[in-house]
């Protein structure tokens, strides 16, 4: 039996796979079409320099940072740089204020941002701090506080347990109520470090030293903001691995707990990060997710029978799930933390395994998970779906995304998701004209199966649906008599017509001649004019005999 | 949330309805499509704890579809996977020919994947010797061909099930303590490198 014959499916040409340099292995067209060794090196010496730059400017940072505290310990140096979006927001607000006042006493020609920036800083020393000080920390809040939100710079010298729990605090205070857009995301962010630092609080000595890890991770990622987002991700993973790594050989830290350190770690730099690396302009992320969209929704005809989804919905526990599988997968969205990603996903996967044990009696194998994830994926339309799943891929500590079970998991919803993208008339069984159709729009396989409509639809909307039917069989019915009315008009005047024309020609042919009445009769009575010439009547003769 | 830490990934392979779920359910649960199935509701994904030599190991063991509609994606699954269980169903002479090209696949993507060949189904053999659709021998050559192990085995009866499983695991022990010994060098640069880096800052 020929293979090849019997493949069905997708099918790209090898070559379009292959890693850009020829080595021989499969690319990746999230490595820029190399290989994943072939990537490494490639990149390899700009990361070298890339990190020898960070090496530079972390210390650079970490002498002005010194400096600006020791200018302004008099002062309530450690509360001032405490900066979220929407604090800024409103001390901006504010501060319009101060300046028209301001204006009065300095001569500023500075522009806008900056002179905000400064008597923001003015307005925090109260107006007493020395000039210097404001100089460097207005450096260092142009630096970080418009995009970074983090903690606290300054407290990094002096980073303990105890500023730990300071820096809690602050955080807490920084909670309060703002009309600001980024609130939301602000308290979000808040927590997350309070978490953070609450846990970091349980690891003894190195919390502290994970501590600073993350912040020079993220002053870094930082300025590597205007980078190719690929590079961020290879720097994330590096760090993932750095400190895992550093936990379990320097600090002896048990698998469990590195794990446990890992995750709280993940989403505390992730969920700074989101903003800036979740579907970055840099990439074509946005457009792919509506490709997807836009196809999802194409293929909204799509039954469960053509997947072969070992699924009956008309079972009400079983339409639950559904449902519930399908709000998880939504939800993913709305999460920041790839982790918190990875768990809707894995909620929804439970969900449709709940619902094919149910249907089928016994736990669900690959060859039933597939499908009907497949279908969920089809039914719901996630937002985003591609972002999220770039977004998980590039920023996911690997450790979890390559074994373990929400790894599966993930690896199956890609599956499902290029499966979706490259689905043709084969892949469902179906034959070319058909699946034409239906993408076209003309025909629905619904329309023809409305008997057995699946049981998540309400009483209302099947009755609505035969309904609908009926009227446009009625419909029909009535556009047919309504031409058939028409064509017995036509008929009518046509037979008319005819009638009126073939009287006009028989008219026409046999005209109507009326002759004296009297005449026939005299011609008849004429007959024996000529009489006279005649011979002569036959006389009897007598002859002897 | 299920956080199961796992050291391996193994995958399953092969053709629609050559067992691999059955295989896994006998392995992991010992048991043959009878219940009680109330334990689980999937075994898509089965993470199995298990000691070797004293160490314990944890498996993630990965089913896939067999389905062929879903062929052009079962590179996605094997990725990064420690080792294959590549499995034909003795009885059917097809399926060992799609094994083949799984094996071709790993050979080709996954080289630090290892393979093992696994018929199905033997207690179908022993039932009837003449059901048997590929000879042995053949098999064996081609296991030894490209370094597999090979193992016929029985869900229904349980023969050669858990030294499959204990044979994967074994190697994986085997190779991780090979890797640490060759490796140890360029951790040990990484290592100095960011130790490096990062006292730096905090002075």
């Amino acid at each position: 039996m020929s293979l090849k014959s019997e493949r069905r499916g997708i099918h790209v040409d090898q070559s379009e796979l292959l890693c850009k340099k020829g080595c021989g292995y499969y690319g990746n067209p999230a490595w820029q079409g190399f290989c994943s060794k072939c990537w490494r090196e490639e990149y390899h010496k700009a990361r070298q320099k890339q990190i020898q730059d960070d090496w530079e400017l972390a210390e650079r940072l970490q002498r002005e940072e010194e400096e600006a505290y020791a200018s302004s310990q008099s002062t309530q140096g450690a509360q001032s740089l405490t900066f979220s979006k929407f604090e800024e927001k409103k001390t901006n607000e504010k501060t319009r204020k101060v300046t028209t006042v301001k204006k009065f006493f300095s001569a500023s020609s500075r522009t806008g941002a900056k002179k905000a920036a400064q008597e923001r800083n003015l307005k925090q020393g109260q107006l007493g701090r020395e000039r210097n000080a404001d100089n460097i920390l207005r450096d260092l809040k142009e630096i970080f506080t418009p995009s970074w939100e983090l903690a606290s710079p300054t407290e990094g010298n002096t980073a303990q347990l105890g500023e730990l729990s300071a820096c809690s605090t602050e955080i807490h205070e920084a909670k309060a109520p703002s009309p600001s857009i980024n609130r939301q995301v602000s308290i979000e962010t808040d927590r997350a470090s309070k978490e953070f630092i609450e846990f970091l609080k349980t690891c003894h000595k190195s919390g502290q030293d994970i501590y600073k890890q993350c912040k020079i991770f993220l002053e870094a990622m930082h300025h590597k903001r205007e980078l190719n987002i690929e590079e961020q991700s290879e720097y994330a993973q590096d760090f993932y691995q750095n400190v895992a790594e550093k936990l379990q050989t320097r600090s002896k830290v048990s698998p469990e707990k590195v794990e446990k350190a890992m995750d709280q770690i993940e989403k505390y730099i992730m969920t700074r990060l989101y903003k800036y690396v979740f579907c970055p302009e840099t990439t074509d992320d946005e457009k792919k997710d509506l490709v997807v969209q836009k196809r999802i929704r194409a293929l909204h005809w799509v039954t469960p029978q053509m997947l072969c989804v070992p699924v009956n919905e008309e079972i009400p526990e079983v339409s639950d799930m559904v449902v519930k599988a399908i709000t998880d997968i939504i939800e993913m969205d709305s999460k920041r933390v790839p982790r918190d990603k990875l768990a809707c996903i894995t909620q929804c996967s439970k969900h449709i395994f709940n619902a094919i044990k149910i249907t089928k009696n016994e736990p669900a194998s690959a060859d039933d998970f597939l499908p009907t994830l497949i279908y969920i994926v089809l039914k719901g339309n996630p937002p985003r779906l591609q972002s999220n799943i770039q977004y998980i891929t590039r920023f996911c500590n690997p450790s979890r995304l390559m074994t373990g079970e929400d790894g599966y998991y993930f690896t199956n919803l890609c599956c499902a998701v290029a499966f979706i993208e490259k689905l043709d008339a084969q892949s469902l069984n179906l034959s070319q004209e058909d699946f034409d159709r239906y993408m076209s729009g003309q025909t629905s396989p619904k329309k023809q199966e409305s008997e057995n409509w699946s049981s998540d639809v309400c009483l209302g909307v099947k009755q609505m649906y035969k309904n609908l039917d009926l009227l446009s069989q009625l419909n029909e019915r009535q556009e047919r008599i309504v031409s058939e009315a028409k064509k017995l008009e036509r008929d009518l005047i046509d037979w008319t017509d005819g009638i009126t024309k073939e009287v006009q020609d028989i008219v026409e042919k046999y005209p109507l001649e009326i002759k004296p009445k009297n005449q026939p009769l005299a011609a008849i009575d004429s007959e024996n004019v000529e009489n006279d010439k005649l011979p002569p009547p036959l006389q009897p003769q007598v002859y002897a005999g | 949330m299920s956080g199961q830490r796992v050291d391996a990934k193994v995958v399953m392979l092969g053709k629609e309805y050559v067992g691999k779920t059955s295989l896994v359910e006998r392995y992991v649960h010992n048991r043959f499509l009878v219940g009680p199935y109330q334990n689980t509701i999937g075994a898509a994904f089965v993470a199995k704890v298990m000691s070797v030599g004293g160490r314990t190991v944890t498996l993630g063991i990965w089913d896939t579809a067999g389905s062929e509609r879903y062929e052009a994606m079962s590179r996605i699954y094997y990725r990064g996977a420690r080792a294959a269980i590549v499995c034909y169903d003795l009885t059917d002479s097809s399926s060992f020919e799609r094994a083949k090209f799984w094996v071709t696949e790993l050979q080709n993507f996954e080289e630090n994947c290892r393979i093992y060949l696994c018929g199905t189904k033997s207690d179908l053999l022993e039932e009837d010797r003449k059901k048997r659709g590929i000879d042995f021998h053949d098999v064996q050559d081609y296991a030894d061909e490209i370094k597999a192990e090979l193992f016929e085995t029985s869900s229904k009866t349980g023969q050669s099930v858990d030294q499959l499983f204990q044979k994967v695991a074994e190697d994986y022990v085997q190779l991780m303590a090979f890797q640490v010994m060759t490796e140890d060098e360029g951790v040990d640069l990484s290592q100095k490198h960011s130790t490096y880096f990062y006292s730096c800052c905090h002075h």
